[in-house]
């Protein structure tokens, strides 16, 4: 089974996101298939499993991102899971972003007098934090355990 | 609890059911509940009569309560009763701190006078606790101090914050003289500046009166058979009381139905937000009624300026539409849309934005909005472990109402009492909050909510319905059970 992954590089300096246009492709073994199958629906639960685990980021720096050490990166879509939100959300972002992101991030919304620009800078603030738990920063380490065929 | 003023709250209720010819106990048997929730105000009669005998905590440290409003002093009372050896100060500048601020749409409504809503904060200090007549200016977490306007200089190692919120009228353009208020104390600066304008607001015990003398005179001038616009506004802050900006409209309206008068006069509402309540099952209750009464409303818009002399009130307009392909979301945009808006007036009822007192907002307790920031369930400054906020000031949802504080005032006592014993924080306040709505004079829909952001009733009714009963119980048994069982400490 191969699963479709698209990243976005992140720029310290400017403290800013930038997509990577390419789409890349994993090939997953049985055991991951499983774990896969399990955590799909839970977006976050799925985005930790890939963070967490070797064989993924051993995957990135041989094949995503060669001779990137120091680089950070984000997975902005894994399939049809968009994580883009977490990097790109604005304050003119769509509704469905914001009742993602007040369920995530347990904001009280009340609608009967609070208006909608100051819900999404609420969401702001706290995308600040969420955003560094997603960085993914390639160090130098350990690569034998790939465990995966890649393409491109 | 003082029985004398019970009997005498059960004597005018069963003057006033007999005249509709029913007795208590017919009208009891109408609500499906019982004698005693009737007059306690549902759950918090078992809560009262459970509670005589508390636990008794032989912590000790020094308490002190900055704000001695509802909040504060029910938690002073219900403190007393739960420590050996209470040492506990409030500190309070208003003579009139405890007075029955849900009182204050009865008096704009010309049901009761100011004088049934005014309290003495001095009768309801708790036998041992000492009371500062002063107001806080200073706070100093770091040092477990807070300074008063005189200069002094008071320690604690342990501090309730419950100062309430102040009107921001200084903030509405056209109103800068009037400055910020209380609901209770001295707020002659802002009748000075409405004066006889048809201006008016019952956020202040003293507006409340001023409300009723204009709405008395706007609605004579409808019978009169001028057409007359009757204006009401809901800011772009929290407010105490959400529903508190519609039951102007609803009395408003009843009056002009019983002077005959309706058809010349037009109501319209505007809040700033998107909704009539927060809760979607009162929300939509209220959409019938409003549309039932023949309201009008236009959603998103605040007031930001008052004219006077020409009786304009200009409102900041706010609608959204549908922006550009967001490329990196792969979705819309949203665009924030606004422009101001002139509403020519005969009578103006403001709901005042809201805000947290200077001194609170600009030292180490405060956040960036104001507010204090406590942890919602606990009521523990999110920074410093000692203190803690109830009422109005607390930054929490949906919490500025008495019924909130008398949820809020049993978690903070349990709470603070385990800090001093240096146990863990056994009680969690859950969002409960209620709104008795009076829709008409003789109706109420009883809206009971907590953060679940559905309807929690106390009693077996069906909660969208509009019932004479908690009209009674509005009426009737509220106010003896705020003032005579919270502000013992038991209820």
């Amino acid at each position: 089974m191969q699963v479709k992954f698209e990243f976005v590089i992140y720029d310290e300096t400017l403290d800013k996101f930038e997509q990577d246009d390419n789409v890349y492709l994993l090939e997953l073994n049985d055991e991951q298939i499983l774990t896969y199958n399990l955590l799909k629906d839970k977006d976050l639960y799925l985005y930790n499993w890939f963070q967490e685990s070797e064989f993924f980021i051993t995957w990135i720096k041989e094949n995503v991102y060669p001779q990137s050490i120091g680089k950070k990166i984000a997975i902005s879509v894994i399939d049809d899971i968009l994580f883009l939100r977490f990097y790109f959300f604005k304050v003119t972002s769509g509704d469905i972003h914001y009742e993602y992101f007040k369920k995530l991030f347990d904001i009280f919304h009340e609608a009967n007098w609070q208006d909608r620009e100051e819900v999404g800078e609420q969401i702001l603030e706290r995308l600040l934090i969420k955003r560094r738990e997603l960085i993914i920063e390639l160090k130098e380490g350990d690569t034998k355990d790939s465990n995966s065929k890649t393409s491109k | 609890m003082d029985y004398k003023y019970i009997n005498k709250m059960l004597a005018e209720m069963d003057k006033d059911l007999s005249s509709k010819g029913l007795s208590r106990r017919d009208a009891m048997k109408l609500a499906g509940i019982s004698g005693a929730s009737l007059i306690m105000g549902g759950a918090s009669s078992a809560e009262a009569s459970t509670e005589a005998a508390p636990a008794v905590s032989t912590a000790k440290g020094k308490i002190v309560i900055v704000g001695g409003g509802l909040a504060g002093m029910s938690t002073a009372a219900r403190l007393t009763l739960n420590l050996a050896n209470p040492d506990i100060t409030v500190i309070e500048p208003q003579a009139l701190s405890v007075s029955y601020q849900p009182g204050q749409t009865l008096v704009a409504g010309g049901i009761w006078k100011e004088s049934d809503i005014a309290y003495k904060r001095d009768d309801f200090v708790p036998s041992g606790v000492k009371l500062i007549k002063d107001k806080v200016i200073g706070f100093d977490p770091n040092n477990n101090k807070v300074t008063t306007a005189s200069g002094e200089v008071v320690s604690y190692d342990y501090l309730i914050v419950a100062t309430g919120l102040q009107l921001d009228f200084e903030r509405i353009k056209g109103l800068e003289a009037a400055g910020r208020a209380y609901s209770s104390g001295d707020n002659s600066k802002l009748l000075k500046v409405l004066g006889d304008s048809g201006v008016c607001s019952i956020y202040t015990a003293e507006g409340a009166t001023k409300t009723w003398e204009q709405m008395q005179k706007y609605v004579a001038q409808a019978k009169s058979g001028k057409k007359t616009q009757f204006v009401f506004t809901d800011p772009d802050t929290p407010v105490k009381c959400g529903g508190a900006p519609k039951k102007i409209v609803y009395l408003t309206n009843s009056r002009l139905k019983e002077a005959g008068a309706r058809e010349n006069a037009e109501l319209t509402y505007y809040p700033n937000g998107g909704l009539m309540f927060g809760i979607p099952e009162y929300h939509d209750a209220i959409l019938e009624q409003f549309k039932r009464e023949g309201f009008k409303w236009h959603y998103r818009h605040n007031l930001v300026e008052v004219e006077l002399e020409n009786k304009i009130a200009v409102f900041d307009s706010k609608w959204q539409e549908k922006g550009r392909w967001d490329p990196m979301m792969r979705d819309f945009e949203v665009i924030g849309k606004h422009e101001k808006l002139r509403v020519p007036y005969d009578f103006l009822h403001i709901t005042p934005p809201q805000i947290a007192p200077r001194e609170i907002a600009e030292s180490d307790i405060g956040s960036a909005g104001g507010w204090i920031p406590v942890n919602k369930e606990t009521l523990q400054h999110i920074k410093f472990a000692n203190i803690f906020a109830i009422g109005d000031i607390a930054q929490v949802p949906m919490g500025k109402t008495g019924g909130s504080v008398r949820k809020q005032y049993k978690v903070l006592v349990d709470n603070l009492i385990a800090k001093m014993e240096g146990k863990k924080m056994p009680s969690k306040y859950a969002g409960y909050t209620v709104c008795p709505l009076i829709t008409s004079i003789g109706t109420v829909m009883l809206a009971e909510f907590d953060w679940t952001v559905k309807p929690t009733p106390s009693f077996p009714l069906d909660p969208l319905v509009e019932r004479w009963v908690f009209w009674l119980m509005k009426v009737y048994a509220l106010k003896p059970m705020t003032m005579y069982g919270m502000l013992s400490g038991r209820a």
